[in-house]
């Protein structure tokens, strides 16, 4: 008997040593395994936030606070690019360094991989143009490297261009499935890529002029977008999930918020043109059905009864954000020439320049047509002499609700030249880093300040391009 | 796999069974004091040389199996000398103990169930009497620890949450997480102390308070690694070992004990207000159409005109349903409109307990209810315990017992923190507004009344929009967006223990802690928000098999007590939890078939592994010097597979050198050290890398997304291991009339697991690893005291101090800053880090910024204040000395407890104070400057904020009046340095007066004792640095790990009450 208790004791310990269960400690709440379409179609889904964003309109002066008025007198706060890099730009540097996520029956590799590198660069000029210097070469490492160096933008502006140029020359034959934005479409990626290159490529037209006129015509003649149809547009769903993010706040569904009025910047430049867009950006006032802005960072005058809100289809559920347009390419082909960059001079700006307002005017109401009227009124048809900043002006018009992105023209052009200083407070030249970056990345970090802007990490910094 | 366990384990004990032969002696007796030949309760009686073991009941009564004639029954008793009788051929043993203060020898309940007597011990532990945990009734065990224990801090929470969070943390954080709360033990049994609530929303409460506090006998605290080395990976933070009560074995003998308590509750310590301006943003009268003036109702700040009775349209004068509809009323204040808004809470607690047993069996049920009427309108809780121990001999040397306890919880409560629920009141509001005027928040036609809307155009007078704005009408909050939760819980053990030979006795025991929490909450129709239904399922099954052998010998001078053991620790945890999307498809339907766009559910799965061996023996010579060691190996699934296994070593040594100077006064002495280790685990899961399920986007084709997740996992992580020292004294003096016990100990903390927070460039907003040293040195003092001992008159007092120093001493290579908490509002940020080289939990947000010379605060062109960036270090939060005071007078027949705590230093922002002042609802708001003006007056007219500083543009000396909406509109919002308070209090937290009965004035009476008492909990915070209206000692909400951000506290409870107790 006591033979058998010492056994059952043994027995005891020893049933404690053996292993546990292969599966115990693996995570049955998320999936283990991923394929890069599925990474990139979750990239994708962080496309409309490059543009929906109240910030952005601020910054571009398209609307104007009519509550709690605060973001629009550009207080000195600092603004975050971590969601950017830890959300879509991961997920891309997983499929363009894990070669086993990449599933030839999503299409063909080398056109997965080209997707991936399009938005990376497109993700990675949006950041740039908004804070500045900031990692690239290092980023996105995980534990290999938990402070990465931040790259000057001139470095950047390079690795973009040369990734759009990869994306461009590896691109086959053969769709890719599970792609949001173009269903797969390969040519209008391929379109896309050199788009981007082209707009990058103007983007340094004050910086480097030798260096963006190349760029810009080794990208045009890659083949750039050719209508409405190849626009890079989010489409959002008339659902909870995938809906626009000011349906989510102003619709009375949801949050109901009545926050955001056109700017007067804006009203002034499209009532006295008649703009048959402005119909669809605001709506008429509900005191007196005229189309009445309200000035940027006004803080006594705000009643919303006053002013016109945000044009109902701007902010329905399934609102479509553009994000990079044929009308943008085309007012950049009409600048190029106006420069001189591409041959044609200013009747090939004038031709562009037209064209693409009947582009705009095709994408926001919908009718080439609508801009017949319209390219006749004074101030608004082609006028030599004042050729770039009615090309510039027309641009911000365009790019309306896209905040950022004319926001970074404004500053590269100075037009249109009626946004205002809000209370005094001039319109920022760049977005302060993220505070914890001193924290957790403090070296590299205060290099890139001080290299930059002499160790003032604020506002009004100028970024590299911008001269 | 588990299965087998289970099986083997029953196999070990029945085959012990089948040993069971030897011849066995019953012995029952009575215990007296040799002096007035009182009953002597709780008198440890122990058959020598093993571990059997009772204790005598009420009536001094005890019960007790001995092998054989041979057999030795040692009776110990705090107080008295011990008594050594043997059994030889005597069935009924009555003894008498003789009073002898020199042998102060207690019985604790050391680590894994272990009782050993106090005098061995080279650790510090400190029992709290179940009486003293009852004193008041407070529901939750945990914190009715409150200032018991040196060392010990308890955080907690208002009463209106009707048990809500009890945080407890022993000698400091000693996490880097400061997630660091100690394993809570029931008779061996470890349960579960989760906290389903969130920082802020509905606080649950953590879920120790499932313990009926009145089955509690007595709670030890194992206070760090020391103590609860034996508990290896689960052992880091300390063990709370709560032993419950037994029913007591004898002569048959029942008693029955009713226990009865009824208390009101009201709410105290609101924050005062002005009642001199009312809601708006301006003091000029905003107008209709007609010319009438009106309130405007689009703003939730009382910065408009003055309430001087001007006839005026309030909101009500809006609604078409209402009688004062078109009405013009006057505008005066309402001084008590919040006060108003909350009721009298009852709090009614009834329970019987059935306790006793015969020469083979003893038993214990046990059941209370206790129904709560909250503070806050239409909350509520219900609760029912129902306990169950049992002992019983089933063969000679083996006995079989059972300890159960069944709660169930089923509560409606307020919302709390930040905005939540009725939280806005004090934060954003209008002091113009009659509540009560509000409270029938619905017309007959069903139209809701809500008193913040978007304004009308003046030319109407007439609202188009009668959805709320910000804010719902908070007796709509109340009665309409209602969150419940219901819990069911069993926890306890079975087991089976059999004496194989005199001294040597195996035990086998299988442990449980089941749950099942539902939780449940509505958003409304009529209200700001979109209606909603949430509802989430938490399961949670532990299952401890134990195995365990205690061995029990005396060798002339030397005793042994050695005990070995192993553990399997198997816990498996799902929940399901469902939100609607998109609205409800029917009013008042509030089902997830109701979601009009696809539900969001979640479906979890949890499971874990842990298996331990452990070991530990304890020597003793001549009952004065002992030396213990004991070993612990555990191994988890959580932890790398190739890497799961680490040893956790202890040693302690004690000696009693009263014994050998024997200098009357001193009638005891011990000196004691001790050295440990003990660690942490990781949560599961945590070191392979997985993606996350994205949403998915249905266009042309439905593309599921996946993402990479932000949290970087780490496979080559170890738990945290923390190494502690600990060095004490322990002394009684004068038969006991004086006590001190002195503690010194540091710990350091090493290899923290945590999730440190990395540049989000690095792709990862977080990595897991091991990193970091925290170190606590402290000491503890607890001193008692009998000041005052006649015949009719007694004065106890027990006094405890715990002074704590942390330090960070490092954290990971490269790193000096480690986030705790993030708070942003008001596009202002604010932070609880963590500093290399500082204490753990430092305040950071933004300060004035002051003139480098001076000191003096620096204005811009508008003589506003300037402030830095959130970067301003304003110290820790971390109290420098918390303790707490016990004092107990008897005379004749009554008896008077209060017991008092208090924290030195410590800090908190406090968002609630800091809005009330932005709003303009705070006094501050509307006090006299120094030109005997109201600071609303204009500025012309000597009115404004005097400030005082430097023009950081110009260098000159300033002094100036300000708008203070303009001023407090930064001062308020943007700088946090004015928002800052001290948490040092010192609270009357319990106070009871009794009468107890004497047996002459029952004689007619079936009653063996009946105690009449006047409770009170909560009556009175004595002293406290911070401003009225907030409570430093109430800082705990839901599951922040630590109280930094006061925002939306529920008003502090006070409850008086009555309470009886009978016994049978």
């Amino acid at each position: 008997m006591k033979k058998l208790f010492y056994i059952l004791i043994a027995c005891f310990f020893l049933a404690s040593c053996d292993d546990f269960d292969e599966d115990i400690n693996v995570n049955p709440n998320r999936p283990s395994d991923a394929t890069a379409m599925q990474l990139i179609g979750n990239s994708q889904l962080s496309l409309p936030g490059l543009s929906s964003s109240p910030n952005g309109e601020f910054l571009a002066q398209y609307l104007s606070e009519t509550q709690y008025v605060n973001a629009s007198l550009y207080p000195v706060t600092s603004t975050s690019f971590y969601s950017l890099y830890q959300g879509p730009l991961m997920n891309l540097e997983y499929v363009l360094t894990r070669p086993e996520l990449v599933k030839e029956k999503d299409g063909p590799a080398a056109n997965q991989l080209a997707v991936a590198k399009i938005m990376k660069a497109y993700y990675f000029w949006h950041i740039t143009d908004r804070w500045g210097d900031v990692p690239f070469a290092e980023a996105l490492q995980g534990t290999e490297n938990l402070t990465p160096k931040y790259d000057t933008q001139e470095a950047i502006y390079n690795a973009m261009f040369a990734l759009l140029k990869e994306a461009n020359s590896q691109i086959v034959a053969g769709s890719i499935s599970g792609d949001i934005m173009y269903n797969g479409d390969m040519e209008k990626w391929r379109k896309l890529a050199n788009t981007l290159r082209m707009l990058m490529a103007l983007r340094l037209s004050e910086v480097n002029a030798a260096k963006a006129q190349e760029e810009f015509n080794q990208a045009l003649s890659a083949g750039i977008m050719a209508s409405n149809a190849d626009n890079f547009i989010f489409k959002h769903q008339a659902n909870a999930d995938n809906q626009n993010y000011w349906y989510g706040q102003i619709d009375p569904n949801g949050l109901g918020r009545e926050w955001w009025a056109l700017s007067q910047t804006l009203v002034e430049n499209m009532k006295p043109y008649n703009d048959p867009r402005l119909p669809v950006y605001g709506n008429p006032t509900r005191a007196t059905g005229e189309y009445v802005g309200l000035p940027s960072g006004e803080t006594k005058d705000m009643d919303t009864e006053k002013y016109s809100l945000l044009g109902n289809a701007i902010w329905k559920q399934d609102a479509p954000v553009y994000l990079v347009t044929y009308a943008e390419a085309l007012f950049a082909k009409a600048e190029a020439a106006k420069r001189g960059w591409i041959s044609g001079g200013e009747t090939e700006a004038e031709a562009n320049y037209t064209m693409a307002i009947r582009q705009s005017m095709a994408q926001w109401v919908g009718n080439a047509a609508a801009a017949d009227a319209f390219l006749m009124e004074p101030g608004i048809a082609y006028t030599p002499a004042n050729g770039l900043e009615q090309i510039a002006t027309q641009r911000w018009v365009h790019l309306f609700m896209h905040g950022y992105e004319a926001w970074a023209e404004w500053r590269r052009t100075g037009y249109p030249d009626n946004l205002i200083a809000p209370n005094g407070v001039n319109v920022p030249t760049r977005q302060i880093y993220v505070e914890t970056e001193k924290f957790n990345n403090t070296e590299n970090y205060n290099e890139a300040v001080q290299r930059q802007f002499g160790g003032d990490d604020g506002l009004y910094g100028k970024l590299w391009w911008d001269k | 796999m588990r299965k087998n366990y289970l099986s083997l384990l029953l196999l070990l004990v029945a085959c012990c069974c089948g040993t069971a032969f030897a011849q066995q002696l019953t012995i029952s007796g009575k215990v007296t004091g040799a002096e007035d030949n009182f009953a002597l309760p709780g008198v440890s009686v122990i058959v020598k040389g093993t571990t059997t073991g009772v204790t005598t009941g009420a009536d001094g009564m005890y019960q007790i199996n001995v092998p054989n004639a041979e057999a030795t029954l040692l009776f110990r008793f705090l107080g008295y000398a011990p008594k050594e009788v043997q059994v030889g051929n005597q069935n009924v043993i009555n003894v008498q103990l003789n009073a002898d203060n020199k042998q102060l020898q207690e019985v604790v309940v050391t680590a894994l169930g272990i009782e050993r007597s106090e005098r061995s011990l080279g650790y510090a532990t400190q029992q709290v009497e179940g009486e003293n945990l009852t004193l008041t009734k407070e529901q939750n065990v945990i914190g009715s620890l409150a200032g018991k224990v040196a060392g010990v801090q308890i955080t907690g929470s208002s009463g209106a949450s009707m048990g809500g969070t009890q945080k407890i943390k022993i000698r400091g954080v000693n996490s880097l997480n400061g997630e660091d709360e100690p394993l809570i033990v029931v008779d061996g049994t470890p349960i579960s102390n989760a906290n389903f609530a969130e920082s802020a929303g509905v606080d649950y409460g953590n879920l120790a308070q499932d313990i009926n506090p009145e089955d509690v006998e007595s709670i030890n605290v194992l206070k760090g690694p020391a103590a609860s080395a034996l508990y290896g990976i689960r052992g880091q933070y300390g063990v709370i070992m709560i032993t419950t009560k037994k029913g007591s074995r004898g002569q048959k003998n029942i008693t029955v004990q009713l226990n009865s308590a009824v208390s009101v509750e009201r709410v105290g310590n609101l924050m005062p207000y002005q009642n001199m301006y009312g809601g708006g943003s301006s003091q000029t009268w905003r107008t209709l159409a007609n010319g009438e003036k009106y309130v405007d109702m689009q703003v939730d700040e009382s910065w408009g005109p003055k309430m001087d009775g001007t006839m005026v349209r309030q909101i009500f004068s809006f609604y078409p349903q209402d009688p004062e509809y078109g009405k013009l009323t006057p505008f005066v204040p309402h001084p008590d409109n919040i006060k108003d808004y909350y009721e009298t809470g009852y709090n009614i607690n009834n329970g019987v307990t059935i306790s006793g047993g015969n020469e083979g069996t003893n038993f214990r049920l046990s059941l209370n209810d206790t129904r709560i009427e909250g503070v806050e309108p239409n909350t509520w809780l219900d609760r029912n315990n129902l306990g169950l121990s049992l002992g019983t001999d089933i063969a000679k040397n083996l006995t079989a017992t059972a300890n159960l306890t069944y709660a169930y919880t089923n509560a409606q409560r307020p919302g709390q923190g930040s905005e939540d629920g009725s939280r806005y009141l004090g934060q954003w509001f209008q002091r113009s507004l009659d509540l009560k005027r509000l409270e029938n928040y619905q017309y007959p036609d069903g139209t809701y009344l809500h008193w913040n809307l978007r304004r009308s155009y003046a030319s109407s007078g007439t609202l188009s929009n009668f959805t709320p704005l910000y804010w719902n009408n908070p007796y709509f909050e109340a009665y309409e967006n209602t969150s419940n939760d219901r819990r069911d819980r069993l926890f306890g053990n079975v087991g089976l223990s059999y004496t194989v030979l005199e001294g040597l006795k195996v035990s086998g025991f299988i442990r449980s802690d089941m749950y099942t929490q539902s939780i449940e909450s509505r958003t409304a129709f009529g209200g700001k928000d979109l209606p909603r239904y949430y509802v989430g399922k938490f399961q949670n099954r532990e299952f401890n098999y134990e195995f365990l052998g205690q061995y029990n010998k005396t060798f002339g001078d030397f005793s042994l007590n050695a005990n070995v053991g192993a553990n399997l620790f198997d816990r498996r945890y799902t929940y399901l939890s469902q939100n609607t999307e998109g609205g409800l498809t029917a009013e008042g339907f509030y089902n997830i078939d109701a979601s009009i766009d696809r539900p969001t559910t979640n479906s979890y799965l949890l499971r874990k592994e842990l298996r331990s061996m452990y070991a530990m023996a304890s020597v003793g010579y001549k009952d004065t010097y002992f030396i213990d060691a004991s070993i612990r190996n555990d191994r988890s699934s959580a932890l790398p597979k190739n890497n799961n296994s680490y040893w956790y070593p202890s040693v302690s040594a004690s000696m009693v050198f009263s014994e050998l100077i024997g200098w009357t006064p001193l009638s005891f002495g011990k000196v004691r050290v001790s050295y440990a280790q003990a660690g942490s685990d990781l949560d599961v899961y945590s070191t392979s890398a997985t993606y996350q399920v994205g949403t998915v986007y249905s266009g042309p084709q439905t593309v599921n997304t996946l993402y990479v997740p932000d949290v970087l996992n780490n496979p080559d992580i170890k738990p945290s291991f923390a190494h502690s020292y600990e060095a004490g004294l322990d002394l009684r003096f004068l038969n006991g009339r004086l006590g001190l016990d002195l503690t010194y100990y540091k710990q350091r903390n090493k290899n923290q697991i945590i999730e440190l927070d990395v540049s989000g460039t690095s792709g990862y907003s977080s990595a897991i690893i091991n990193a970091g040293l925290i170190e606590n040195k402290g000491i503890e003092a607890v001193l008692s005291a009998t000041p005052v001992q006649t015949e009719n008159f007694s004065w106890n007092s027990v006094f405890n101090l715990s002074r704590n120093r942390n330090k960070i001493v490092e954290l990971y290579p490269g790193v000096d800053v480690l986030t705790h908490g993030t708070a942003y509002y008001s596009s202002t940020y604010s932070y609880l880090n963590s500093y290399s080289g500082k204490a753990y939990g430092s305040l950071i947000g933004q300060a004035y910024q002051r003139d480098e010379a001076t000191g003096k605060i620096l204005l811009d062109s508008n003589n506003l204040p300037l402030y830095t960036s959130a970067t301003h270090d304003f110290g820790t939060v971390l109290p420098d000395m918390t303790g707490g005071m016990q004092n107990t007078f008897n005379y004749k027949n009554f008896s008077l407890s209060a017991m008092i705590d208090y924290q030195v230093g410590g800090q908190f922002f406090s968002r609630s104070k800091m809005l009330a002042v932005r709003t303009g609802l705070d006094p501050l708001t509307v006090e006299m400057n120094d030109n005997g003006k109201n600071v609303r007056d204009p500025l012309s007219e000597g009115g404004g904020v005097k400030v005082e500083g430097i023009s950081a543009e110009t260098g000159a000396e300033v002094t100036a009046y300000v708008d203070p909406q303009r001023y407090y509109g930064v001062a308020a919002r943007r700088i946090y340095e004015d928002w800052l308070y001290d948490a040092s209090y010192v609270k009357l937290r319990e106070a009871r007066l009794g009468y107890t009965f004497s047996k002459s004035e029952m004689s007619w009476l079936p009653v063996k004792s009946a105690n009449l008492a006047i409770i009170a909990r909560n009556p009175l915070m004595i002293w406290q640095d911070a401003p009225k209206g907030l409570d430093p000692s109430e800082l705990s909400t839901g599951s922040q790990a630590i109280g930094w951000y006061e925002s939306g506290q529920l008003p502090t409870v006070r409850s008086y009450g009555i309470n009886l107790n009978v016994t049978f």
